[in-house]
């Protein structure tokens, strides 16, 4: 007992050190003291250039830890399950029993959100128990659906695309299939607690199970709670639920059936990305603009609700000793909605970094041939003392807005701020049915069966009126161009100037229905060691919006049946495993596939619009790999070569366009790239207790052609084909190298690992509007060649850097089969606060509607998002 | 029945954590939220401070008030309809003055009938096109004041109230434009039986983007042998309405560009179409 009191103390003490990391991550990296003594001795601009330079020096010379978030390699990493589907693309995550490298990756570069290959997440199947789970309209998983449940979702099996599996069809990204099945966990208790200093301090979990009993029955369930009433970064909060039931019966030797269900109801604020300028005014690269004070109390503007209550029944059959049949059906209910902030009428923006609130919008800060004139810099140091002197200056204002609303009733007038509340839900049926046939000794083969419909629903509703007595349902960027009393400016034609309550939805209504069936086969044949794997799909979807609004813009096109898009896609693929003796191994494998657009790419406006994007078509993707493997000894290595490219892609994007004061949508037909690159995975045991290991992943992934543009205002007032410039144009939000050299060890029962990586080229989200022919313009003179060249700018690139992790573990046996699991990761030790994770440039124009520069240059100030500061997660598990 | 005891016990713990949701009190203010609460009574009436500032305003120059002068008023021109940008008029019984600010959306804390007290002091004032200007420096002439340095010298007074005498405008015929009334404008008033020289149909708009001019579009009423123009902007959310016929009542704020007449219309609430019993 004395033994583990002694951990109790160690573990509260870390645990208060842990709490205590908010504050030390988030210190000035300029020392206040500095910035206070240039203010007075440098003209405003200089320090301003100064600190961005100061800042790159130290990027490249800060060496920083990262810490994977604990060693278990078959959950799922905890940047997965911190539900990041706000970003562009969520780490995918392939894991395969035998490749180093794949297990590893998933968690050891999430910290700065690597995506093996720079693919997206759409190109990773995540099943459960046979069925896909992959939402319809964006391709991805959506990693919140199994939040907070590691204990469960712990089984899981995975395989490459060019590997053999029994569950399903694997694309270029690989699929990964989750066992739900209350038979497949151990008997007992377990429980675990975890501290933390991140998107929430504090995690209890608990799973029961009972085993698969005599009586044939097992039951299994699980649950936890994650919370933080303001997690590392400012302003946000955490809470989230999580519960798994599941039942399972072995009726006899043949059929077995089993029904789970789970969900998370979780509320969390998010962090919001800022720029640079702001990130230095505020003196930390974790300033979130998302929140202010109301009533003196934190109130973030942008919490995600998300509760995806799913179900799923599966019938397992061995139909014989040669063939099984697995079949399931599964159903979700998703509820996910976001608030933000909005503002009517002509009331001004009041987010804190809007950017005419800069230091920067006083005058051109970025051309150093310029003098500015007294007059200048005192409106710049005037903004700066603003945002330096007091927090909630650089923070919203909540009661200024509700302010506001009340003097505007009293004035009788509308609405000025309100919070909306964006719906995006979805109602989900897949059946899955796959039949394994081992045919003979050398041969088995997998046939399978998915199909799948998915309603969408998007819509908005009034969360908060703040206050205000009454809001119209009118879009406010077309009543100057169209007029009060024109029919143009209603959302709702149908239910013209209607006024909206707490609750009531406005703005957009609409559904996206998507059906898809798909049939696969696997294949293997073994000989020895040699293996030969292909498989082949045929996959058909078709996609509809449905609109269950009028809109003033759109009257004759919004409401009811967008028509019905069919697409018929399929593909193919082959794997050879060549054994050269019984040390060396090459695998060479390739696929093609042809693949449907994504339904959220292939409406043109659709908050508005029953249209497909003109010239929608199929994706192609084609791949090749070769890799090569040694075993020999104390070494494991494997090196493998990859070659990717899409063709026929479609994309869209949405953005305010400030030249037309309207949303805006741009699509892109036509897009192509290629990912292309070199994984290495080496681990040499030392002894049976000590190894080192290298982990690189060094790729390529760009854009290779000019997509053609289409643009369309939600006025209609611009509706234009336009080139886009994306030739050369990275793919971002990942680094596109990232190396590893780590180290473990463990001893009677200890385990230490410790990880030091390196990343670079990381770009951040390149602004398609940005890159429009029209807006680059004609070719000027190169003052150096002399010959024509266009002014694409330039995408913006995050300096590469050092990331430390380290981790401590500890697994005590107790009498009577129990047992105690203690494990303590630090991540980022050297606390580099300077690499950023992805961000994206601003969709506005250098240049007024008029043609005249602006002073604030919105081409010089990407938002961006930085790594997490030096971080602890503290887990003590406990088995009984 | 053990599995149905921890089941039983998780259905519980789901209903009880859905329920904790993050709710918000709306605030309620014993003082307004913005402004500075402190400062005290007028000294000065507008009237007053454009005499004493006439030398600056004339001569279309600029100065800091050093002096301790407090004015208060009665917004009655804002920014709400788009028309008036970043600048909104305050009105006491002895005249009105324009007051710039670097912001879009005042309306929010300086609605129409929203009595307030500006403090002067460390403010510029001056003459734009000879219009007396309370603001900040531009350029060594009178401009805006920067956002931030706003709410300092501004005290909001109750709330929105046209009922207040500072609301009702003083009508005007053709008598009263001399070069006299001139130099003491701005004034709040009220043009009777007027009519829009461009409103010769019905297809006419108020300041549709084809005929503007850095964004502007000019209309013009005759009242005797004056002209008075109505500098229309583009930006306005009535800019595409149509532009009304007939004999009209409008009210506004008479203002000059040197040594023309000019009239800020806030909103076309202000204008109400004259019963034509004929």
């Amino acid at each position: 007992m004395s033994k583990l009191s002694k951990f109790a103390l160690f573990l509260i003490a870390l645990f208060a050190c842990s709490n205590s990391l908010p504050i030390l991550a988030q210190e000035n990296n300029i020392a206040k003291a500095d910035r206070d003594g240039m203010i007075k001795q440098q003209p405003a601009r200089l320090l301003f250039a100064d600190s961005l330079l100061t800042k790159e020096a130290d990027a490249i010379d800060n060496v920083i830890t990262l810490s994977d978030d604990n060693n278990e390699s078959y959950t799922f990493s905890e940047g997965q399950l911190g539900e990041d589907e706000d970003f562009a693309g969520s780490t995918a995550m392939v894991s395969s029993n035998d490749d180093y490298f794949l297990s590893e990756v998933g968690y050891l570069f999430s910290p700065m959100r690597f995506r093996i290959r720079a693919y997206n997440a759409q190109y990773n199947n995540v099943y459960a128990n046979g069925v896909l789970l992959n939402d319809v309209e964006r391709g991805q998983f959506s990693y919140g659906m199994i939040g907070g449940l590691n204990e469960a979702t712990r089984n899981k099996e995975g395989a490459t695309n060019l590997e053999h599996n029994s569950f399903g069809f694997s694309t270029i990204g690989g699929a990964n299939n989750i066992n739900m099945r209350a038979s497949q966990y151990a008997a007992g208790h377990k429980a675990s607690l975890v501290g933390c200093n991140r998107n929430y301090l504090a995690r209890a979990m608990y799973t029961y199970s009972t085993g698969l009993m005599q009586n044939g029955w097992a039951f299994t369930t699980s649950a936890s709670y994650r919370w933080a009433n303001e997690g590392v970064i400012e302003g946000t909060f955490y809470n989230s639920f999580a519960f798994y039931l599941a039942a399972e019966k072995k009726i006899n030797d043949s059929h077995s059936i089993s029904i789970s269900a789970w969900g998370s109801p979780t509320e969390r604020a998010q962090q919001g990305a800022a720029t640079e300028e702001a990130y230095w005014l505020a003196g930390s690269h974790y300033y979130n603009p998302n929140w202010g004070y109301q009533n003196g109390e934190k109130r973030n503007a942008r919490v995600v609700n998300s509760f995806e209550p799913s179900i799923i029944l599966t019938w397992d059959y061995q139909i014989n000793d040669k063939m099984k049949l697995t079949t399931s059906l599964f159903g979700k209910h998703s509820m996910y909605s976001t608030t933000a902030l909005g503002w009517n009428g002509n009331a001004a923006d009041p987010r804190p970094n809007y950017y005419q609130n800069l230091p920067s919008a006083a005058y051109d800060v970025w051309d150093l041939s310029y003098t500015p004139t007294e007059d200048e810099i005192a409106d710049f140091m005037t903004r700066y003392d603003f945002w330096t002197s007091n927090k909630a200056n650089r923070q919203l204002n909540w009661d200024y807005m509700y302010f506001a609303n009340s003097q505007s009733n009293a004035a009788g007038g509308d609405c000025l701020y309100y919070v909306e509340r964006r719906h995006n839900d979805k109602l989900t049926f897949n059946l899955g049915s796959t039949l394994n046939i081992d045919y003979n000794r050398h041969n088995k083969g997998t046939f399978g069966i998915n199909l799948g419909t998915t309603k969408g629903m998007h819509y908005k509703t009034m969360a908060d009126l703040m206050g205000a007595e009454r809001y119209i349902d009118i879009d406010k960027f077309s009543v100057g161009d169209f007029g009060l009393n024109s029919s143009y400016i209603q959302n709702d034609v149908d239910n013209p100037n209607r006024q909206i309550k707490e609750g009531d939805i406005f703005g957009y209504n609409y559904d996206i229905n998507v059906n898809k069936a798909n049939l696969f086969y696997n294949h293997l044949y073994s000989k020895g060691i040699f293996n030969l794997y292909f498989g082949g799909n045929i996959e058909g979807t078709t996609m509809e919006r449905y609109g269950k609004m009028r809109n003033g813009r759109a009257a004759e096109y919004s409401k009811g049946s967008s028509g019905i898009g069919k697409f018929l896609g399929g593909g193919g693929k082959v794997g050879i495993f060549l054994p050269i003796n019984a040390y060396n191994t090459i695998t060479i494998g390739g696929s093609i596939e042809n693949r449907a657009p994504l339904a959220y790419n292939s409406f043109i406006a659709p908050r508005m619009r029953n249209d497909f994007v003109q010239g929608l078509t199929n994706e192609n993707i084609y791949n090749a790999e070769v890799s090569y493997k040694l075993t020999a000894g104390p070494v494991m290595a494997k090196v493998t070569g990859y070659y990717t490219r899409f063709t026929d892609q479609v994309e869209q994007n949405a953005f305010y366009n400030d030249q037309q004061s309207q949303f805006t949508y741009l699509t892109m037909t036509g897009v192509n790239k290629r990912h292309c690159g070199i994984e290495a995975a080496v681990v040499y045991s030392i002894t049976s207790s000590l190894s080192v290991n290298a982990v690189a992943a060094v790729g390529d992934a760009q854009y290779t052609n000019n997509a053609n543009g289409f643009l369309i205002s939600e006025n209609e007032k611009v509706i234009m084909n336009d080139d886009v410039y994306l030739k050369g144009v990275k793919v971002d939000g990942t680094p596109l190298t990232a190396l590893s050299l780590g180290v473990d060890y463990n001893i009677k029962g200890w385990y230490l690992s410790a990880n030091v990586n390196y990343y670079d080229n990381i770009y951040i989200d390149a602004s398609s509007y940005a890159r429009l022919s029209s807006v680059v313009g004609k070719p000027v003179i190169d003052a150096t060649t002399g010959e024509e060249r266009l002014e694409i700018p330039d995408q913006y690139k995050g300096k590469g850097g050092f990331m430390v992790d380290a981790s401590i573990g500890k697994s005590i046996s107790l009498r009577g089969g129990k047992k105690l699991n203690i494990n303590l990761s630090l991540n980022n030790l050297l606390n580099n606060q300077n690499m950023i994770t992805g961000g994206y440039e601003q969709n506005r124009d250098d240049n007024k509607s008029d043609g005249s520069e602006r002073i604030y240059k919105f081409s010089k100030n990407p938002y961006l998002y930085y790594a997490n500061a030096f971080n602890a997660y503290l887990n003590v598990g406990f088995r009984f | 029945m053990k599995a149905l005891k921890y089941l039983s016990l998780l259905a519980m713990l789901l209903i009880t954590a859905t329920s904790c949701m993050n709710e918000f009190d709306a605030p309620e203010f014993e003082n307004p939220p913005y402004g500075n609460n402190e400062i005290g009574e007028a000294n000065t009436t507008i009237a007053e401070l454009k005499t004493k500032f006439s030398k600056s305003i004339e001569g279309n120059s600029c100065e800091e008030i050093k002096e301790e002068i407090v004015i208060e008023g009665v917004v009655v021109a804002n920014d709400e309809s788009g028309n008036v940008y970043k600048q909104f008029i305050l009105n006491d019984s002895t005249g009105a003055i324009i007051i710039g600010v670097n912001d879009v959306g005042l309306y929010a804390t300086m609605a129409i009938g929203q009595k307030v007290r500006i403090d002067c002091k460390g403010l510029h004032v001056g003459g734009y096109g000879k219009m007396a200007q309370i603001g900040g420096l531009y350029n060594g002439s009178i401009g805006r004041m920067n956002k931030s340095v706003f709410p300092k010298h501004v005290r909001i007074i109750g709330t929105p109230d046209r009922t207040q005498p500072e609301m009702t405008p003083e009508v005007i015929d053709e008598s009263y434009f001399t070069d006299e009334n001139m130099k003491s404008l701005a004034k709040f008033v009220r043009l009777e039986n007027v009519k829009f020289v461009e409103a010769t149909d019905s297809t006419v708009k108020w300041a549709p983007e084809e005929l503007a001019y850095n964004n502007v579009v000019e209309r013009n009423i005759k009242m005797g042998k004056k002209n008075i123009v109505f500098r229309m902007s583009t930006y306005a959310d009535f800019a595409n309405d149509a532009l009304p016929m007939g004999e009209l009542n409008i009210n506004g704020v008479l203002t000059r560009y040197n040594n023309y007449w000019q009239f800020v219309l806030s909103s076309t609430n202000d204008i109400e179409q004259v019963e034509n019993n004929n």
